[in-house]
């Protein structure tokens, strides 16, 4: 670690760890009451513990992002972060509007629209906190030494990021022009700005674990970014086949988004190669099984799952199936869940001084996590499939079809189980790596710099 | 081989193309479709209250409408066509009493109002033009409904309240498969026991999952009279 204000971003990446524990209680509650034993139904139903769920999910997702932002953004500016205090406060009123909104739900106090349930006065809070994170990032940016590819694409899709939310604040009386421009955030958020700070923070990971010129990397960092939108902007298409909007999105979304898995790819070879470049092994190894896992188990989960059902023909059965949920289970886990956990395997041992590089526990935690994710994934997919071709094919009852397909959902808790043990050691390896006292040295972590020199 | 800046060109280019593209084709969609595709004219002020009620309750987190949502309670585009207004309007009363043991739904004591506004909401969804969602399923492929017609059954009017019956019982060949079809029931029960029955299941039948409908007693006599007539 180079800067002192890096520091930071631990407390970004615990406030992650604690986010994702209770994501994964949500889960659980979730499972639960699919095979019947929804005791906490009074207290908390179905729809309150879906969408705290989702919500964690995105805000501790955004809380690595930020961290990694914070950690990542004075490294490539070659300066101190512009203020550690404001950092520090936007963490904490995060924290708080995250909070307000997880308790509000408990109490039907949202806006019941898929994945921005928040309530609206909070919207407006999360814009203010959001706008408070970029201008200290941009600042640190804008008055840097040096002004790197990795850190322009990251703080771009951050910004972009942010931009995206306010198609969401619109209201519309119409459901189909609700849900429209809803997909402008959700859909432009995961399948192309996301993509564009997972891609700066994977361009950043390789250079830092594998030593490849700075240049053949950015370089392909624009290519994968390329392909993100040339597949993905018109790829949003997909979402509006079955919602009242004119037909020519049916070729369109089809066309555009089976081609969103290239970008993905890509990814995926690009990190694959850039490994095999290295010279020689950074001793972070947890962190590389991280990285590369990611970029492997993002173009299974959001390319391959998603293109299996993106096509109209195929979507007009499986829309509003088990399905979706099959695809979004492993996309966001492969694509962001696994790199956030990535960045932190790489920086904790910097900003700790702590070197867990290579210990079983962390070792454990990573196949049992991808094991138990890959688990989950497949029983969702037996329970979608079974789904579509007894409700939509057959015309069964929709309650009728859940009994049959409930077994699914006992396999489904035990994997949950194994990913869960996963996390429990990640989160186990968090704790033991300590608070953040890391050594600032002058040179950061050159670990090939040196080689090259 | 590609250089660092063809590869900036690349990107910037492609992006700033297909995002004009996606710009104008959602102002297209916007400008020239949405209205007529969901009969915009027909968005009354109910429709547009029962929306808000649908949002402000988060219908979505457990239901799908247009194939969006949580997939763990039935998807409601066309459940007016498929329930019809007296049903819904009984059901969302108490959700739980209509399916005993099942899933279970919040219990949203909405006003008689409220429930109108949402009833609106579901006909107008319903109407939308959606490309052909939801799919109609392939029954032919799954022929196990046996389509007896009794001979008054099928041409006599239905009582007013039948779609609560409906929703769960068949009658030749059209009607729900929660409980039994209701072909020939008048050969099985006289009318005294249908009055029972329909009066109170629980007190006939402990722990069966019909429910206690809340009809008026004209309405039940006319339920009975014409259930007993099924021979």
């Amino acid at each position: 670690m180079k800067y002192e204000s890096q520091k930071v971003s631990f407390w970004f990446f615990a406030t992650c760890m604690l986010l994702l524990t209770l994501q994964i209680v949500y889960g659980f509650i979730m499972g639960f009451d699919r095979i019947g034993l929804d005791v906490l139904h009074d207290w908390i139903p179905f729809n309150a513990a879906r969408a705290t769920h989702t919500n964690l999910l995105v805000v501790w997702l955004l809380t690595g992002f930020m961290g990694a932002a914070h950690y990542i953004i004075p490294e490539e500016s070659g300066r101190e972060l512009f203020s550690v205090k404001l950092a520090y406060i936007q963490l904490i009123s995060l924290i708080l509007v995250g909070v307000t909104a997880i308790i509000g739900f408990h109490f039907n106090w949202w806006e019941g629209r898929k994945f921005l349930e928040i309530p609206r006065p909070l919207d407006y809070l999360v814009v203010l906190n959001v706008l408070t994170f970029l201008a200290n990032i941009i600042l640190t940016m804008w008055n840097g030494k040096k002004h790197t590819t990795t850190g322009i694409v990251l703080v771009m899709g951050l910004l972009f990021a942010a931009l995206l939310y306010l198609p969401g604040m619109i209201w519309f009386d119409n459901q189909t022009l609700d849900s429209f421009f809803r997909w402008y955030v959700v859909h432009l958020w995961v399948e192309g700005v996301w993509e564009l700070i997972m891609g700066g923070i994977l361009a950043f990971l390789l250079i830092k674990l594998t030593g490849v010129d700075r240049e053949v990397i950015e370089k392909w960092l624009y290519v994968i970014v390329g392909l993100t939108f040339l597949s993905g902007v018109l790829g949003t298409g997909h979402h509006y086949y079955y919602i009242g909007a004119p037909k020519y999105w049916l070729m369109i979304g089809g066309i555009f988004s089976i081609l969103e898995p290239l970008a993905f790819l890509a990814m995926a070879l690009f990190a694959i190669n850039m490994y095999r470049k290295a010279g020689r092994e950074h001793p972070n190894k947890l962190a590389l099984y991280w990285t590369l896992g990611c970029a492997l188990t993002s173009f299974v989960g959001a390319g391959l799952l998603g293109a299996a059902h993106t096509l109209p023909q195929v979507n007009m059965y499986t829309h509003g199936t088990l399905v979706t949920a099959m695809h979004g289970h492993m996309a966001f886990w492969g694509a962001y869940a696994m790199l956030v956990l990535a960045i932190i395997s790489y920086s904790m041992p910097l900003l700790t001084g702590r070197k867990i590089y290579n210990n079983k526990v962390g070792l454990y935690a990573f196949w049992l996590s991808n094991i138990g994710m890959l688990g989950m994934t497949v029983a969702l997919a037996v329970a979608g499939i079974a789904q579509v071709y007894l409700e939509r094919k057959y015309g069964m009852d929709f309650l009728a079809v859940q009994k049959e397909i409930e077994i699914h959902f006992v396999v489904m808790l035990i994997c949950a189980t194994m990913f869960a043990t996963g996390i429990g050691l990640y989160i186990a390896n968090f704790i033991k790596y300590g608070g953040p006292v890391g050594q600032v040295t002058e040179e950061g972590d050159n670990y090939f710099e040196e080689a090259v020199a | 081989m590609l250089s660092k800046n063809q590869a900036r060109t690349f990107f910037v280019v492609g992006t700033v193309f297909f995002t004009g593209v996606f710009f104008y084709l959602s102002y297209d969609t916007v400008v020239n479709h949405v209205d007529k595709q969901t009969n915009s004219q027909n968005m009354s002020a109910e429709v547009v209250r029962g929306k808000r009620l649908f949002d402000e309750n988060n219908c979505m987190g457990c239901h799908t409408i247009m194939g969006e949502g949580a997939y763990y309670a039935p998807e409601l585009t066309k459940v007016y066509e498929r329930r019809g207004p007296d049903w819904i309007d009984v059901f969302m009363d108490d959700p739980e009493a209509m399916f005993p043991g099942e899933r279970k739904m919040v219990k949203y004591n909405f006003t008689k109002e409220e429930k109108a506004d949402l009833i609106a909401f579901f006909k107008w969804v319903g109407e939308i033009d959606l490309n052909g969602f939801p799919p109609e399923p392939d029954k032919g492929a799954f022929a196990s409904t046996v389509i007896t017609t009794t001979g008054s059954a099928a041409v006599e009017e239905k009582p007013s309240k039948w779609s609560l019956c409906s929703a769960c019982h068949s009658l030749g060949g059209s009607g729900g498969n929660v409980g039994p079809a209701l072909d020939g029931v008048g050969n099985k029960f006289d009318a005294d026991y249908l009055r029972k029955w329909i009066s109170d299941p629980q007190s006939v039948k402990p722990g069966t999952a019909m429910p206690k409908l809340p009809l008026s007693d004209a309405e039940r006599e006319e339920m009975v009279e014409f259930l007993s007539k099924l021979k």
